[in-house]
């Protein structure tokens, strides 16, 4: 009853702010009410205030979009029988309403995000038994080795975990491939990862056919294991020990709970955040979804699988007939056939994997690529606003997470719509230049305010917009391939052991130096005109404006498609850890600064040590968390400093036995807090203002760059092409 | 004399005979609307009402030949590369008959060039004159023959057109020395014969036309008029007269005794019994003794015609009266008029728009036209109703389909005026020629007012070959621009409800009298000859704009008005107190105005703060503060005063020593009715006043809630509408509602800042309890 006088209430508000802005009132009251609202906006942003200010401040946005929807609607659609303005126009009109429409599904998403929850880990219970897969079509052994000894590592009675090594690259059907190469890589593969399994304590299995890619391998799993719980990891996500303990505890609070999911976390950047340099100081990409917008859906019971790190309940799968398959997006379109059979799920909001992304800008869009096309698939085939069974918030949810990846086509149309004008002189958005600062200028503010109220400590200002334009250029023709014929994508494995060693141009980066060569045209056309063309200059200095902010983020594209060479081949992990260091017999107390997978950096309180020699053997005693005594893991030294009483020592593993994995594994991947710690130094919001500051001087900064890169290595782009022409 | 007695005689005894039912007087009050004569429609039959028409003793002395005058404004200037008019004159069915010759007077500017420029003279579509336009030296006098069988009885349709170019100047700014000016004086039709000079049937009334100023007269000559019961019916004969005719510029005068003849224009209405009239008109019908008697009559001794309106007694006067004002009552109060009658001024009529209505330019009386000057015009009339209120949001689209050749320059513009304001532009950005078709052109309708509206579209067209300007340029005829007649006006549905005040809406359409069934009151000072011509006049200017006679009261104290609708004319000073109370004037200026002529040179405070703000802007603060305000009020048309909650209360208003009229409207005392005032220190003041304010071109000007008159200066000013009362007029709508809270958020900008932020919290705060008991909460 309560529930009914509520929603009455807001509905019978939302009628009346509807009503209010759907007044046809004259531009002199929409500037003084924009101003109002901007200001009042403006002031709660400031004062930091929470709650229902937040709200408040939300619903006053909406007011002045729907403001700029009615009048945008009313009167600025060029005339029907002007065909050549009104298509364009009407296509930026469309894009503009997509836009909105994927505002206000955002903003019904995450207007109130679920706070995140307490940690279980100390919470007894009970155990039920888990079988965790890790699935694998091409990784090496020891990225394997590491995620499949951090698994086994996990804090949970041995008896009720079971790890499984799911192998598509060493199948019945590769094995007897009639493709020689294929077939002897694929024996070797089937050989050496028994041997590991072996050694790690983990069961080794492949099936006779790739069928259904990643899909039909898990469901190869479930068959031929019987626990009552499913962890997924994929080869690189290596959880953390307290993985199990944080999630398996909600599925007896919850019956009907299918699925924990936990946010993916990654030590490398991605290529982007590489060739910007913006790994350490700001928000990942997907520390978005991750971070806001799951606990939003988790809020409508709408959390989705994200393909790893997540416990799922065989019950639950059994009873939809396992993982779906029929996109190649199959986690998000298992969680949409599990909820829409009634079954839950939730989010825990607290990093318990650390994996791998994606090193290459051109596999970091073949990533993209295959998410987007899946979300094609899944918008094709399981149109979640009319799917039976889900509930009307989850219906809600689904679309905006599907449709999102249609951004390609409106982030096209906003690239070229200036250009409409600059070059053909096309008039196709009719407004005035009073009009064009209460509603347009209105708009852009308010959106701008919102999203960075929204995202701010998690998306700085102007980022979404970089992301998306240096996914559209690629991304538009696997869309479209995706909606013309959706039966066509096929799983691809994204490559994310690449790594550059050499400062390139990436091969796919073409287009984005043509097109910014077209809009850095385009200025100069605005230039001209303004010049030549005084009568109508205002509306010129505004198209161009709007062209000159493309042109920033074509330039800053430039900067991401300029791959800087490193030397280090994985990232490094700032742990603080005592431990001794073993030099010929001889221990010495130590701290280990940093590791990666490969190698540590020790410091060692030693007086008189020297420099090391090169490849000299050393030993590290420490105790893990796994076992509570100390272990040594034997490792060669790679390279010496001196600072007074410490020396610095930068070591290589030298993993011998199975356990020397476990090992490794523990010192990087055992602590769950410190990536929790690491996600939190970058967080912060820098404000609308300062980030846009921030974001045009990082722009003018990689425009140069990659003019550099452009010119400087002709020899690179050549063997860029090269490689790019000899893997068509 | 004993002619008429005789006549007289003779009618009384036929009253016994058996024939009395063809006697033609037979004055059946509910005479159906249909039979009313229809102007124009002369074939109709109308068998009871034709007056008699009594043969003069003696033929008046052969006078030179009838001058009609033409032009309905006076002098007409004829402005810019394309300017003219067009309008209806109305002729009788003698005046028709008889052969006429057209005289037009006029003299140019000495910049229009004779060999490029021509000055056209259409009757009824037929071409009868197309001269070089070449009179700058001296007011020129052409004579052209009428074709015979041109003239009709009825409207008669005359163009005026002027194609002008200048001599030597290509410039947009040179058009604006080019003109011609029509004489007045100098341009008429002249027919031989006495003939066209007589009125005959009541129909002819419409035929009165105007004198070589294009004033309008009827001279009622009443020797009853200081009576009071005589006011009533004389007040409904004039609105009838007024409605009647319905000439831009008409205006009332009476007197008792009879004045001097009567002159092209004019009208002498003879009101009164035959004992009355005797003294003053010799050749009376003899029927006046009678019955009722409406009908003209030549007068004697000056030979023009007159019109008689006698009967035995005032209430046979008053059933006279009624057979001249009965036609006009077919657009009662009720009827929604489709035009607003406009074309003895202007032609075509203007259509009445309530709602959404689209128009093609071809119905407004435009056709296409092409044009190779530098300087289109062409305009158009629309009428909209009393309780217009889409001033502040409101936006009409013209929707235009134009071209214009590639020599026409980017720079070139597309002006649309309303009543003069500019109410749009549209540049013309691209080069080499065009095609607009259907161009959507947003007006600001907000200039609008009730009744008549003039919209002008004004092309400004700059080329190449113009600012090269080769000698003989301006004479070139390709066509760079032309407008065509599938052009449409469309006015959207817009806000329906009454203000109160609004004198523009009383000016316009006679609102809200003219809408009411119940009579309004009249409350006059005095009953005299003064009193009664600007009550004539006043009266007749709102019916001819409601189109009907408006029913009025007259009502011998104010005490008995109570709170209906009423109008109050006559010396301030003589003003019952609550009318000024009403009407926000102040109780001092009862006895201050008009009685101190000296009046000392006050120096005026706003004026004088203003021009020191003038001297000191710039360089301060404050300064800087100004240049932005009045940056903003320029670009955005916002000023500080706009930024307003809700309407303020009127502040009390005295009229200065130099006003030599007031009218002011306000609510009656209970807000049920309207009390307009007309008032002026002396009667001569009321009687000049209301004549110079009810002129085509002042009566525009009556706006706001109080409008003054200053005869020195010949200047109108009007006191804006701050507070005000809404008078529904619409059944209620929801979608009416919606655009009367548009335009009323619109004017009180700050309320919908306010009211967006009160529903923007209670959004939030909606939407906060909403999440906080929807999906999971933690």
């Amino acid at each position: 009853m309560r529930k009914a006088g509520i929603i009455l209430f807001w509905i019978i508000t939302s009628l009346g702010v509807i009503a209010l802005v759907t007044l046809p009132i004259n531009l002199q009251t929409q500037l003084i009410a924009s101003i109002a609202v901007v200001t009042f906006m403006a002031v709660i942003k400031i004062l930091r205030a929470e709650g229902t200010w937040r709200l408040t401040a939300l619903a006053f946005g909406t007011a002045i979009i729907m403001r700029y929807v009615y009048w945008r609607t009313t009167s600025t659609l060029p005339p029907f029988n002007q065909l050549e303005n009104f298509i364009p126009g009407f296509l930026l009109y469309l894009a503009e309403m997509y836009s909105v429409m994927m505002l206000g599904l955002s903003l019904f998403v995450v207007s109130m995000p679920l706070p995140p929850r307490p940690s279980r880990a100390a919470s007894e219970g009970k155990y039920p038994s888990v079988d965790v897969f890790v699935p694998s079509y091409n990784e090496d052994a020891q990225l394997l080795a590491n995620t499949l000894a951090a698994a086994k590592a996990m804090d949970y009675p041995a008896e009720k975990l079971t790890v499984w090594l799911l192998d598509d690259g060493g199948t019945l059907q590769k094995r007897t491939s009639p493709n020689l190469l294929e077939d002897q890589m694929a024996k070797a593969r089937h050989q050496e990862l028994q041997i590991l399994c072996n050694d790690l304590d983990v069961r080794y299995l492949t099936r006779d056919r790739n069928e259904h890619a990643k899909a039909g391998n898990l469901n190869n799993g479930m068959q031929h294991s019987t626990g009552e719980l499913i962890a997924v990891f994929d080869a690189d996500h290596a959880p953390t020990r307290d993985f199990l303990l944080e999630t398996v505890g909600y599925f007896e609070d919850d019956p009907k709970l299918f699925l924990v999911q936990t946010p993916h976390f990654f030590l490398n950047p991605d290529p982007v955040e590489r060739n910007l340099r913006t790994f350490e100081k700001m928000p990942s990409e997907n520390e978005m979804f991750y971070g806001i917008i799951q606990r939003g859906l988790d809020k409508w019971n709408a959390s989705f699988f994200c393909g790893s790190a997540a416990v799922l309940r065989r019950q639950a799968l059994d009873q939809t007939g396992g993982f779906s398959g029929l996109s190649i997006t199959e986690d998000c379109e298992t969680a949409i056939a599990l909820h829409a059979s009634g079954w839950n799920s939730v989010y825990v909001d607290r990093p318990l994997i650390a994996g791998l992304q994606p090193a290459t800008f051109a596999s970091f869009i073949g990533q993209r690529s295959r998410w987007a096309q899946g979300m094609m698939q899944i918008l094709r085939f399981r149109f979640p606003l009319l799917k039976r069974g889900l509930s009307i918030p989850q219906r809600l949810c689904y679309m905006s997470s599907t449709l999102f990846w249609l951004f390609p086509f409106p982030r096209t149309i906003f690239l070229f719509a200036p250009l409409f004008y600059l070059f053909f002189d096309l008039e196709i958005f009719t407004a005035s230049g009073g009009e064009f600062l209460g509603y347009t200028l209105a708009y852009m503010l308010v959106n701008l305010m919102m999203q960075n109220y929204l995202y701010g400590s998690f998306r700085w200002p102007w980022i979404s917009e970089l992301y998306e334009y240096v996914q559209t250029i690629h991304l538009l023709p696997a869309v479209v391939s995706a909606i013309v014929n959706p039966r066509k994508p096929s799983f691809k494995v994204t490559a994310k052991d690449e790594s550059v060693l050499v400062s390139r141009l990436s091969e796919i980066s073409r287009p984005f130096f043509v097109i910014f060569a077209v809009l850095l045209l385009a200025v100069l056309v605005t230039a001209y005109r303004v010049y030549t063309e005084p009568y109508k200059a205002d509306v010129t200095l505004v198209v161009g404006g709007w062209n000159l902010l493309n042109l920033l983020l074509a330039g800053c594209a430039l900067g991401v498609v300029s791959e800087r060479g490193e030397l280090t081949a994985t990232r490094r992990v700032k742990v603080t850890r005592r431990c001794e260091f073993g030099l010929d017999e001889q221990w010495y107390p130590a701290t280990i600064d940093n590791v990666s997978v490969n190698g540590a950096r020790v410091n060692v309180y030693a007086k008189n040590l020297g420099i090391l020699p090169l490849d000299k053997r050393g030993l590290i005693r420490f105790t893990p968390y796994s076992s509570g005594h100390e272990e040594i893991l034997p490792v060669a030294v790679r390279n010496t400093q001196v600072a007074g009483d410490i020396v610095t020592v930068g070591c290589l593993y030298l993993p011998e036995a199975a356990r020397d994995h476990s090992l490794v594994a523990d010192l990087i991947f055992a602590n769950s807090q410190q990536w929790t710690q690491f996600q939190m130094s970058r967080r912060g919001n820098p404000g609308l203002l300062r980030g846009t500051i921030w974001f045009f001087g990082l722009a003018l900064y990689q425009t140069s760059r990659g003019i550099i890169y452009f010119f400087s290595s002709p020899g690179a782009r050549d063997k860029a092409r090269l490689a790019a022409e000899a893997k068509r | 004399m004993t002619r008429t007695a005789l006549l007289a005689l003779i009618l009384l005894a036929s009253h016994s005979l058996p024939l009395r039912a063809q006697v033609p007087f037979d004055m059946t009050p509910e005479r159906p609307a249909s039979d009313a004569p229809i102007e124009g429609s002369r074939t109709g039959d109308e068998p009871a009402s034709r007056p008699v028409v009594v043969t003069p003793a003696a033929q008046p002395p052969e006078t030179e030949a009838f001058k009609r005058y033409l032009l309905p404004n006076g002098n007409l200037d004829m402005n810019g590369e394309s300017a003219g008019l067009a309008w209806s004159v109305y002729l009788t069915p003698q005046q028709a008959a008889t052969g006429a010759k057209l005289n037009l007077g006029y003299q140019n500017s000495i910049f229009v060039a004779p060999e490029v420029s021509r000055l056209s003279v259409e009757i009824n579509d037929t071409k009868i004159a197309d001269e070089a336009v070449r009179s700058a030296d001296t007011v020129s006098d052409l004579s052209f023959t009428v074709p015979k069988d041109l003239l009709k009885p009825g409207s008669n349709l005359i163009r005026l057109h002027a194609d002008q170019r200048h001599r030597t100047d290509c410039t947009i700014e040179s058009t604006y020395q080019l003109w011609s000016n029509v004489d007045a004086e100098k341009t008429f039709l002249s027919f031989s014969g006495s003939d066209a000079r007589r009125l005959q049937s009541l129909d002819d009334i419409r035929a009165i036309g105007v004198d070589d100023d294009g004033l309008t007269r009827f001279n009622f000559v009443v020797p009853a008029l200081e009576q009071p019961s005589t006011t009533i019916p004389l007040m409904r004969l004039a609105q009838g007269l007024a409605v009647l005719a319905d000439m831009p510029n008409q205006s009332f005068s009476f007197d008792t005794r009879s004045t001097a003849e009567t002159k092209p224009g004019e009208l002498t209405v003879l009101v009164g019994s035959p004992a009355e009239l005797q003294p003053l008109f010799a050749s009376l019908p003899a029927t006046a003794s009678a019955g009722p008697v409406a009908g003209f009559v030549d007068d004697p001794a000056t030979g023009s015609p007159v019109l008689v309106v006698s009967g035995p007694t005032w209430q046979a006067i008053g059933a006279a009266i009624e057979s001249v004002v009965a036609p006009t009552d077919v657009n009662g109060p009720a009827v929604r008029r489709d035009v607003i009658t406009t074309k003895r001024w202007r032609s075509p009529d203007a259509p009445f728009l309530f709602s959404d209505t689209r128009l093609r330019f071809s119905q407004l009386g435009f056709k296409t036209e092409e044009f190779s000057g530098r300087r289109f015009r062409t305009d158009f009339t629309i009428g909209v109703p009393a309780d217009f209120y889409a001033n502040a949001y409101g936006e009409a689209v013209i929707l235009l389909d134009a071209a214009y050749s590639p020599t026409v320059l980017p720079g070139s513009h597309i002006d649309v005026y309303v009543n003069g304001n500019i109410a749009s532009t549209v540049p013309i950005a691209s080069s080499g020629g065009g095609i607009l078709r259907h161009l959507p052109i947003n007006v600001t309708m907000r200039h609008f007012r009730p009744g008549v509206n003039t919209i002008a579209i004004e092309a400004m067209l700059e080329s190449e070959e113009d600012k090269l300007c080769a000698p003989g340029a301006t004479g070139s005829e390709t066509p760079r621009f032309a407008l065509f007649d599938s052009s449409e006006f469309h006015m959207p549905d817009f806000a329906r409800i009454a203000q109160l005040p609004n004198l523009a809406a009383s000016a316009g359409t006679g609102f809200p009298y003219g809408r009411s069934q119940d009579a309004t009151r009249l409350f006059l000072d005095r009953v005299d000859a003064d009193t009664l011509s600007a009550t004539a006049t006043f009266l007749g200017r709102l019916a001819a704009g409601a189109g009907h006679p408006i029913p009025v009261e007259t009502v011998a104290s104010p005490a008995l008005i109570g709170s209906r609708s009423a109008i109050f004319i006559g010396a301030l000073s003589q003003m019952p107190e609550t009318v000024l109370t009403q009407t926000n004037i102040a109780e001092t200026s009862r006895t201050t105005w008009g009685s101190d002529p000296g009046g000392q040179d006050a120096v005026n405070t706003e004026a004088a703060l203003d021009a020191w703000r003038e001297k000191l802007r710039g360089g301060t603060f404050a300064g800087w503060l100004t240049v932005f305000e009045d940056w903003v009020k320029e670009n955005f048309d916002i000023s500080l005063s706009s930024l307003r909650f809700a309407s303020v209360s009127e502040s009390s208003f005295a009229p200065s020593q130099e006003t030599t009229l007031l009218v002011a409207q306000g609510a009656s005392p209970d807000g049920s009715g309207t009390w307009s005032l007309v008032a002026a220190p002396t009667g001569k003041d009321l009687r000049d006043g209301v004549q110079a304010l009810s002129a085509q071109g002042t009566w525009g000007q009556l706006a706001g809630h109080i409008t003054t008159y200053e005869r020195g200066t010949k200047t109108i000013e009007t006191v804006p509408i701050n507070d005000f009362d809404f008078v529904e007029t619409q059944p209620s709508s929801l979608s009416n509602y919606r655009l009367i809270a548009a335009n009323w958020l619109s004017t009180n900008i700050l309320t919908y800042a306010v009211l967006l932020a009160v529903l923007g919290v209670m959004l939030g705060l909606a939407t906060a309890m909403l999440l906080n008991n929807l999906g999971r909460r933690e």
